[in-house]
């Protein structure tokens, strides 16, 4: 099946193409170069913006924790419920609904319109982790992928604390990634969601927990190597100390110098930059920190966009949902400790415009989008549905997009706020060609995806074209066509067809002497045998499998 | 695994998992000869009966053709179906859910009565539970409500509470309204127990809880006893509760009167121990994957069990969407059970089984489609208790039966 899009205006910032006018051309799902041979189908674009699809590094979009959610949040789903398909003839197709936690074929769906074609979960437990991959079987039309939460299991921290050498953190590592058909490393709360279960009710960067001699910062760093060592692409994707709390800006600045220069992902940094000046004794200090990524390449970061309205917050970080219970609206709460692995916690919240605290929470997260100067190194989230659900990115690029709109909007918030942002004084304007990076140059090339993020040949046929309009929100409320592996899925911003995606994981080579000790661990410890914890690749998208990426070790 | 052994050389199968009760053993040890099974090692008298199949050669065979037609028939003029029993792997869950979609109806699990019971408590205001390996390695308090958990989950003091813990420097278990047997009693070894009676006719469990839930989250409440158990006697336990490092309170629900006051009552007190130590709620049930279908409506639907697909869209409601309450309404039942020989709930209307070979019925189907069992005759995954961790059953044998995915996708009708 060859494709051809005339007239568009190609915008591939990986290849150095700012809105440069060409034809982009597809054979059986693959970019390839233009040819005069007949094409089974052209689109003439008129001048339309030519992006590869969208990729969001992190976005909770499968796991226990999503259920979970969806459980105590029935008023979410009933709200909005299943969308009139009538390009489906009016039928019910098993699409469910929701907004804050919609269903999984909702959420392919939503994604798609938006030109989204590749979404990760960031926070897979070991444990639940068979039950995230049937969970992504299910969603349609975006290549997925997990990152597996290590850190607080007790197996690395007894490791860690018996000064097991690195070698063998590394093979349980390279192990875990196999048997959990996960693609990177995420740590939630270094040792804190351990510490939790020995009732510590928080946990700071040199703070020993309370049964192990480890502290945040030891497992911070044995991790870094570990994945550096076994040449995972993506760098550890770390959730850190404090979140949440006023003062965690100096736990983010100490946590970028524990780093000493090696490569570290910080994700929804707006959730730990805050300060404890001013009379509410809560303060941005987006400032500092983003002067302190500026000044350190080694760093990248996700933001977390706080946007206003009702969602869900679902973490692994039961310490810090436990201690944000009482913020709860509707007052309900659901807080797990799992499996000598993590926890989990599920608070819903509301972040309102007139409230002191959450719009200055909105201000933060628009500042360190504003003040961190390379567009390689910050990702377009809003952590869905931490800070807001993902539908809301079109609203978000808006707002970085049209400084006017952005002032005209905080005109509008807690007067207190605004106050105590410098965002109107902030004159920056985001360009196409940086939004682009954003949301898909710079999330291929930071998670090893050499074959996405971008439209040379070779390339997948992801694809989203987007018409141009001055109102960028509606801009990207609506992708004009959408194409998933060459197929197309999305016409006029309607989901017109259903594509399966692909699971990415990594692979690495690992010492095979950890399994004796993992064999015996799980089968005294935890209750349930290391081969029955395993998940074999037949298990992945319905009996198609992952799509392996194989890393190569050896650096350190 | 094969068939094709000889019958006078059994094969004997290690780490067999078993899908029945929901509290995920794995380590069953099961001797397959030809096609016959025999467990003959590490499983409680549920699995031993569930898993033992002995070829008479009398077995039932695949329905025929025509059988399938009927099933496509009486789905075809059906206005109102009732999917229930569901006891299913998640691919036949799946496929239950992809049926549904086409002819709508509503869908629930034949268990779920102890599951909604729960939920009364955890979807008000939700609660703090922990799971199995926690419970294992950190539980030094665990109180039970009502009735001793082995009856219905055989090894469950084995699994949740052996000898050997990490962290637990000792094991101490409170029940209250039961009495505990002989086999919990070996199972628990030297761990201390207290057995609080509430339970004879004039006891009052709920009672006794709130009560204890009150001591611990003070102020303390007026009176000489509750529910039929000394006040002393309450106050002992709260005081053993606030002083574990890790409290943990168990119920059945599906085994006590009265249960979502239960839950509430026992969310209510791992709340209020929460304020100054560990402590989390462990519940009981998810026999034949109810958990695993329920997760999979979760996330294919956004509703768990006693949903409704009506038209273009689906609702949930826990009391008009039990079956029972769904049966007054319905013009079909489908029920489906592939992991025990549970025969459907009486129907005045048509009805459909898509079940285990040895079920008897009081009243013959009108289409009966016999299935195999998952983690006998077919892989596939079921879910623990807990709702996080999820298990790969495997087949002990050449199925000359279908899963439950295989015969109900023979049931959707082409779109």
């Amino acid at each position: 099946m060859r494709i051809r899009l005339r007239g568009g205006r190609v915008l591939d910032p990986a290849n150095g193409e700012n809105a440069v006018a060409r034809d982009v051309e597809f054979l059986d799902g693959r970019v390839v170069a233009a040819t005069r041979e007949k094409a089974d189908a052209e689109y003439d674009l008129g001048g339309a913006i030519v992006m590869a699809g969208g990729i969001d590094l992190h976005s909770h979009i499968a796991g226990g924790k999503m259920n979970l959610a969806r459980l105590l949040m029935q008023e979410d789903r009933r709200a909005y419920p299943e969308p009139a398909l009538p390009q489906f003839s009016g039928s019910f197709c098993g699409c469910g609904g929701g907004r804050a936690v919609p269903t999984a074929h909702a959420t392919g769906c939503r994604y798609a319109e938006l030109g989204y074609t590749t979404v990760f979960e960031p926070a897979m437990l070991g444990s639940n982790a068979r039950s995230a991959h049937l969970e992504m079987a299910d969603i349609p039309n975006l290549d997925t992928g997990a990152y597996l939460v290590l850190g607080n299991d007790d197996f690395i921290l007894r490791l860690i604390a018996a000064g097991a050498p690195q070698e063998e953190i590394n093979a349980y590592v390279g192990w875990m990634l196999k048997a959990t058909q996960a693609f990177a490393i995420k740590i939630v709360n270094p040792g804190g969601i351990n510490a939790f279960k020995f009732n510590a009710r928080s946990l700071n960067l040199d703070e020993a927990n309370p049964h192990y001699p480890v502290t945040p910062r030891n497992v911070l760093t044995t991790l870094i190597r570990a994945v550096t060592e076994l040449g995972v692409p993506h760098p550890i994707h770390l959730h850190g100390c404090n979140l949440g709390v006023p003062g965690n800006d100096e736990t983010t600045l100490a946590t970028i110098a524990a780093t000493e220069g090696r490569r570290l992902h910080l994700t929804h940094l707006q959730f730990h930059s805050y300060g404890t000046e001013g009379d509410r004794r809560f303060s941005s200090s987006a400032a500092r920190i983003a002067a302190m990524v500026n000044a350190n390449p080694n760093i990248s970061v996700d933001v977390g966009q706080v946007m206003f309205g009702q969602t869900v917050t679902a973490s692994a970080d039961y310490m810090a949902q436990y201690r944000n219970r009482g913020f709860a609206s509707p007052k309900k709460s659901i807080g797990m400790d799992i499996e000598l692995d993590a926890g989990c916690g599920v608070v819903p919240f509301e972040y309102r415009d007139k409230n002191f605290v959450n719009a200055l929470q909105w201000a933060i997260g628009l500042e360190l989008f504003l003040l961190v100067e390379d567009p390689w190194r910050i990702f377009l989230t809003t952590d869905h549905p931490n800070g807001g659900p993902f539908t809301t990115y079109p609203h978000l690029i808006r707002l970085l997009m049209d400084r006017d709109f952005r002032n005209a909007q905080l005109a509008t918030l807690n007067k207190a706020a605004q106050a105590h942002t410098l965002l109107a004084q902030i004159t920056r304007e985001y360009s196409l060609e940086e939004i682009a990076i954003l949301t898909r140059a710079a999330p291929a090339r930071i998670l090893g995806l050499t074959d996405k993020g971008h439209l040379a040949p070779g390339a997948v046929a992801d694809i989203a074209v987007h018409d141009e309009d001055a109102d960028r929100e509606a801009m990207f409320s609506r992708a004009r066509l959408v194409f998933k592996d060459g197929r197309l899925i999305v016409r006029d911003g309607e989901v017109v067809d259903l594509a399966p995606g692909t699971t990415h994981v990594v692979r690495t080579d690992f010492d095979s002497a950890i399994e004796g000790k993992l064999d015996a661990w799980f089968d005294q410890t935890v209750g349930l045998k290391a081969k029955h914890f395993a998940i074999a690749d037949g298990e992945l998208r319905g009996g198609r499998g992952p799509s392996v990426l194989n890393c190569v070790g050896g650096a350190s | 695994m094969n068939g094709e052994i000889s019958a006078g050389a059994p094969l004997v199968v290690n780490d067999v998992v078993c899908g029945f009760c929901g509290l995920g053993c794995d380590d069953l040890v099961v001797e397959v000869t030809g096609r016959d099974v025999r467990p003959t090692a590490s499983v409680c008298p549920e699995a031993a009966r569930l898993l033992r199949r002995l070829d008479t050669g009398a077995g039932i065979g695949p329905a025929s053709g025509e059988v399938y037609d009927q099933a496509r028939i009486l789905l075809g003029s059906a206005r109102a179906p009732v999917f229930a029993g569901l006891g299913a792997d998640v691919e036949g869950g799946r496929a239950i859910l992809d049926l549904a979609a086409r002819t709508g109806g509503v869908l629930d699990h034949a268990a779920s009565g102890g599951l909604f019971a729960n939920y009364a408590a955890a979807q008000r205001t939700g609660w703090l539970s922990t799971t199995l390996a926690e419970v294992r390695n950190r539980c030094d308090v665990l109180l039970v409500i009502g009735e001793d958990p082995t009856a219905a989950f055989g090894r469950f003091f084995e699994r949740a509470l052996p000898g050997q813990a990490l962290f637990a420097a000792s094991r101490h278990v409170i029940v209250l309204g039961g009495a505990l047997g002989a086999q919990a009693r070996r199972q628990l070894g030297a761990a201390r127990v207290t057995e609080l009676a509430a339970g004879d006719a004039d006891g009052d469990p709920v009672a006794a809880l709130s009560a204890l839930a009150q001591l611990v989250a003070g102020p303390p409440p007026r009176g000489s006893s509750f529910g039929g158990v000394a006040a002393e006697a309450l106050a002992e336990a709260a005081a053993a509760l606030k002083g574990a490092a890790y409290a943990v309170a168990t119920w059945n629900a599906a085994s006590l009167e009265r249960a979502d006051l239960v839950a509430e009552r026992a969310t209510r007190l791992i709340d209020a121990l929460n304020a100054t130590t560990r402590a989390g709620v462990f519940p009981l049930g998810g026999r034949d994957n109810i958990i695993g279908i329920n997760q999979l409506l979760l996330w294919r639907l956004g509703y768990p069990l006693r949903t409704a697909i009506r038209g273009d869209g689906s609702e949930h409601d826990p009391a008009l969407y039990a079956t029972e309450a769904a049966l007054g309404d319905a013009d079909l039942l489908v029920w489906v059970s592939a992991f025990r020989p549970e025969p459907p709930p009486e129907f005045d209307g048509p009805v459909i089984v898509i079940g285990h070979p040895d079920t008897e019925f009081a009243t013959p189907p009108d289409v009966f489609i016999p299935v195999g069992t998952p983690g006998v005759d077919h892989a596939g995954t079921v879910f623990r208790m807990d709702s996080i961790v999820s298990l790969p059953l495997g087949a002990l044998r050449v199925a000359t039966l279908p899963s439950v995915a295989e015969a109900v996708r023979r049931l959707v009708p082409a779109r």
